[in-house]
């Protein structure tokens, strides 16, 4: 059929690439053939087993929990409308600037900035509305907050870090370089455990830190040692002779770190730092090993209730595919941040 | 530079220091936390949140279980309403340095009663009374036709790695001589999944932790879990050591929904027996009188309501209520309540007197 004189010239090239790319030889055949069947019976089963075998009430009767965690009904509103401003301004960020009033593009790092503040004020509140204790703050939208937490405090952290390493000071060098160290030498979980079982021994009696708060504190602390090795690592791709340059244009020491050291620097560590955010997000599921009930934490506890006995895998697929969105649309906002800054940086 | 830096260290540090001695000086007086639940106007309760039967989240986002009913129980008598608990999940781990570090009040998580626990050279809790027992037990496929643990000569046994579950099956296997083969997991979820693939020819672990597992196969009949046990486990709620006034409170509410249970008191009738004892046909039976709180000093004495029984019982119901609903046949956690029924029913819960 494919030499059929009548079939258009663009599907026979389509047939003669996949004859050449997966048919070329016999070898190449039998790969493919194997590799076909493997993968088919794989999906065929995977589906034969999400429509037919598996029970997907412990996802859909939950959906709630799972995105607001056991937020008070009646303030639920509050839960998803920061979900929803998240995702708003994660629209925004991505849309071509063109299309949006330059105003808009201007404001946008603010906003990234406050919907921190602005999530701490719709969830816990007191001004004006009724407050929401932190226990009551889970699942996805916990696992968010904890990221965005760790993200705007891990990142200014790391940066004065990476400067301190290389300060002429020696004391300030010596400790930033030992903490750098210590923390890139203890494992994540460790950390953690550091922060929810010992600080509430430490601390005076009577006094008590949000268990979230803690949470943010040794995430943040923990990443910030990663954050500031890749902006270290951004300042050394700048060469000497700029700074020689800066010095003689007679900028202040504090000037040419601002306006010429930094900004290179963050935009070539920006790939790496992007990476880490990625990360931090997926770190915050080891807080269901110590108790909170963020995304895979409640998902834990649904798992408990006994009409939903058994059903881990379809939780666990829905677990996958939402971490993956997230994910997902971080690396799109970071790519998009690294178009933006290459294009203002050839200007 | 640096004589200028010692010179400023030197008026720096004796003002740290003092900030420092401040806040570690005035121990204030030592308020009950039976004191300190009330003006908060809330009990902060530890739980698991991931047992079946014991303490999980509903489909509305609350708490329930055996566990949590138990949080409820001491609110509604403390309170006067079983919705004030602050809820708090902790694993296994935290769960002492919680109630340590005073961020809860109650510990009610499946909490096994020992020895290094209650002593204040080990983790420094005051148990309440017993309110699951629990044990270590075996469950195996029904076709294997096994009924005791020498049937399982030469098997292999999947477990939970590095638990004292591990240790007492191999603590119990060595002294009667048995060889067996542990295979370890990590999760219960793995363990479950290993022995249904048949890597394993039983599962150790808790009997209620095997009995949620049971129920989540696709066809529980086909598994039993064997009769003999391999360990204690008394679980407890537990508060901390040094606050007597509010273990003793915790320890008699606990008593209360028992003894409840001996005296036929349900949450149904407990507004009609209370109405029979104050004028009607209880009127004259005194034990009856004191234990609803119409006559005597007895909740007084615990710095409790007098009528705190009625309280607890009228919001979750006698202890055999909240066992059939978490755990009763009903349920898909049944566990049949053998040990765990009243003493005058051949189980261990036995409340001393209200006198």
């Amino acid at each position: 059929m494919a030499e059929s004189p009548r079939s258009s010239p663009r599907s026979r090239q389509l047939l003669l690439r996949i004859r050449r790319g997966l048919f070329a030889s016999p070898l190449d055949t039998l790969i493919t053939v194997v590799l076909a069947v493997v993968c088919g019976g794989g999906l065929w089963n995977l589906f034969h087993w999400a429509f037919l075998q598996a029970d997907w009430a412990v996802v859909l009767s939950n959906v709630r929990l799972y995105f607001n965690g056991n937020f008070p009904v009646s303030q639920i509103w509050r839960s998803w409308s920061w979900l929803g401003l998240l995702g708003a301004l994660c629209i925004l960020t991505l849309m071509p600037s063109r299309l949006l009033p330059p105003v808009v593009v201007r404001l946008l790092p603010l906003l990234w900035v406050l919907i921190l503040p602005i999530g701490l004020l719709l969830l816990a509140s007191g001004l004006g509305l009724e407050p929401v204790k932190s226990r009551f703050w889970g699942g996805l939208q916990l696992s968010l907050l904890l990221t965005l937490g760790t993200i705007l405090m891990s990142l200014p952290l790391g940066i004065l870090m990476a400067l301190a390493r290389r300060s002429s000071l020696p004391l300030l060098r010596w400790l930033t370089t030992g903490y750098i160290e210590l923390m890139r030498g203890m494992p994540l979980i460790a950390v953690l455990f550091f922060g929810q079982l010992m600080i509430p021994l430490f601390l005076p009696e009577g006094w008590t830190l949000n268990r979230v708060l803690r949470a943010v504190l040794s995430l943040g602390f923990f990443m910030a040692a990663y954050m500031a090795e890749d902006v270290r690592g951004g300042l050394q791709s700048i060469p000497k002779t700029q700074l020689e340059a800066a010095r003689s244009l007679g900028l202040s020491p504090l000037l040419t770190v601002a306006l010429v050291e930094l900004p290179q620097a963050l935009r070539t560590a920006l790939p790496a730092l992007a990476n880490q955010c990625v990360a931090s997000m997926q770190n915050t599921s080891l807080l269901a090993y110590l108790g909170l009930i963020e995304l895979l934490g409640i998902s834990r506890s649904i798992l408990a209730n006994p009409d939903y006995l058994g059903r881990h895998l379809e939780v666990y697929i829905w677990l996958a595919l939402l971490y993956w969105a997230v994910c997902i649309l971080m690396t799109s906002l970071a790519r998009r941040l690294e178009r933006t800054l290459k294009v203002n940086g050839h200007h | 530079m640096p004589a200028q830096f010692f010179k400023k260290l030197a008026v720096v540090s004796p003002l740290l220091l003092l900030g420092l001695a401040g806040c570690a000086t005035a121990p204030e007086e030592k308020v009950s936390l039976l004191e300190q639940v009330r003006s908060r106007g809330e009990l902060r309760c530890g739980i698991s949140g991931r047992l079946p039967g014991f303490s999980y989240l509903t489909t509305e986002g609350t708490y329930t279980g055996l566990d949590t009913d138990i949080c409820r129980a001491v609110a509604a008598a403390t309170l006067g309403n079983p919705d004030k608990v602050d809820y708090t999940q902790l694993t296994a781990a935290q769960r002492f340095t919680a109630l340590s570090s005073g961020e809860i009040d109650l510990l009610s998580r499946n909490t096994t009663q020992t020895l290094s626990r209650d002593s204040g050279g080990g983790n420094g809790l005051t148990f309440a009374p017993v309110v699951f027992y629990d044990g270590q037990g075996v469950l195996v496929r029904k076709d294997s036709g096994v009924t005791t643990l020498e049937g399982l000569e030469g098997e292999s046994f999947c477990v939970g790695g590095g638990t004292t579950t591990e240790r007492n099956l191999n603590d119990v296997m060595q002294a009667r001589g048995i060889p067996f083969e542990p295979v370890k997991f990590e999760t219960p979820q793995e363990r479950e999944q290993a022995y249904l693939d048949g890597r394993c020819a039983a599962i150790t672990a808790d009997r209620s932790s095997l009995n949620s597992s049971r129920s989540g196969f696709e066809a529980p009949d086909e598994h039993v879990i064997l009769d003999e046990g391999l360990s204690k486990e008394p679980l407890a709620p537990a508060t901390v050591d040094g606050d007597d006034q509010w273990a003793d409170a915790v320890r008699w509410i606990v008593y209360g929904l028992m003894s409840a249970e001996e005296q036929g008191i349900t949450q149904d009738n407990i507004d009609e027996r209370v109405a029979s004892a104050t004028s009607g046909a209880d009127q004259e039976n005194a034990a009856l009188r004191r234990f609803l709180g119409i006559e005597g000093d007895l909740g007084g004495k615990l710095g409790l309501p007098n009528d705190f029984v009625v309280q607890a019982v009228r919001a979750v119901g006698n202890y055999g209520e909240i066992y059939n609903r978490h755990l009763g046949p009903d349920t898909a956690t049944f566990i049949p309540r053998g040990l765990n029924a009243i003493y005058t029913e051949g189980g261990l819960h036995y409340a001393p007197p209200f006198n």
